[in-house]
């Protein structure tokens, strides 16, 4: 368990305060059903702040099924061509946005525009926030990774 | 930090500043935004006050000029002068802050810089000083503000400054 409460993962943890956990499950599932950017995309970039974070617990974490390909070559995304325009230009907005969001481009937001609209831009933004910080609360309350799971879909930190 | 926006709202203006932003352009999660939003202000064991605090270090922490500026009524009214929020700096261990508002800021703080580096120093602190549930306030708290502020940045249209602004919880 971790330190905060009695819970043992994020679930039993946010549900220490039942008046935020509904409010905050109905946000978090509604990032996967929208219709702006595909859900696998997001499970992508979910995993890939993951692996920059070097969260156990978020990488163990099943959202979405990706082909294993994808996972195994997740942290090479740059260089690996199973890897589709759209995917790649959410990617590389990501990974700047988790080392430094005021580095973001004008060009790395038109990326995303292209395949995806403004819409899908703002929706990127509003999950990689919901997504940046689960992770910095799964580190900050030292949720334990299970020893009997591996990771999602074969990642690797 | 680009000063012109990268996503735009175009829908005609209802008023309201979160459904006339850029996330907008979203409804699908526009109503459950709000709805969390809402409920972090309201709910919970910490007071706006303290709300309020963990805000706008975040704010200043993620450079979000928009976030900077503004101040919630609910804040104020519930005691949050502008001389308190002057000590949320950076040498916020020597102001005059309360010690569970100086932690409420190192929690902050270690959220943004270092979630994995928590020292059994600082957890101590906040266990003694915070119930699970306020904790876990403070932690969705920080979470939801910092990728508001992360999302305003993201999606540029920031100018260099702004006035302070006084606004109410958007319902």
């Amino acid at each position: 368990m971790g330190w905060v409460c009695n819970g043992d993962d994020r679930d039993s943890t946010i549900g220490e305060l039942a008046e935020l956990a509904v409010p905050f499950a109905a946000l978090y599932a509604a990032l996967w059903t929208q219709g702006h950017v595909p859900a696998a995309v997001l499970e992508l970039c979910r995993l890939r702040l993951a692996q920059l974070h070097r969260c156990a617990v978020e990488l163990q974490r099943h959202e979405i099924d990706i082909p294993t390909e994808k996972s195994e070559y997740l942290a090479h995304w740059d260089t690996q061509s199973i890897f589709s325009p759209a995917e790649c230009a959410c990617l590389a907005f990501t990974e700047v946005y988790a080392m430094d969001t005021q580095a973001l481009t004008d060009q790395h937001a038109q990326a995303v525009k292209t395949h995806f609209g403004d819409a899908g831009l703002v929706l990127l933004v509003e999950a990689l926030g919901i997504l940046d910080g689960m992770t910095r609360l799964s580190l900050l309350w030292q949720l334990p990774a299970k020893v009997d799971q591996s990771p999602a879909s074969g990642q690797r930190l | 930090m680009t000063g012109r926006p990268r996503a735009t709202n175009t829908n005609k203006p209802t008023g309201n500043m979160i459904r006339d932003s850029a996330l907008g352009l979203v409804p699908e999660t526009l109503g459950d935004y709000m709805a969390l939003n809402r409920k972090v202000w309201e709910c919970g064991p910490l007071t706006p006050a303290e709300v309020e605090i963990a805000r706008l270090r975040n704010a200043r922490r993620v450079n979000c000029v928009f976030c900077k500026s503004v101040r919630y009524d609910i804040a104020k009214a519930d005691g949050l002068s502008e001389d308190k929020v002057a000590m949320i700096q950076d040498d916020f261990r020597e102001s005059a802050l309360s010690e569970r508002e100086k932690l409420i800021v190192a929690f902050t703080d270690q959220f943004l810089n270092d979630p994995s580096g928590l020292t059994e120093q600082l957890k101590a602190s906040l266990m003694a000083e915070f119930t699970s549930q306020a904790l876990v306030h403070l932690s969705l708290v920080v979470a939801h503000f910092s990728g508001f502020s992360r999302c305003a940045v993201s999606l540029g249209g920031m100018p260099d400054e702004l006035p302070i602004m006084e606004v109410s919880v958007p319902q």
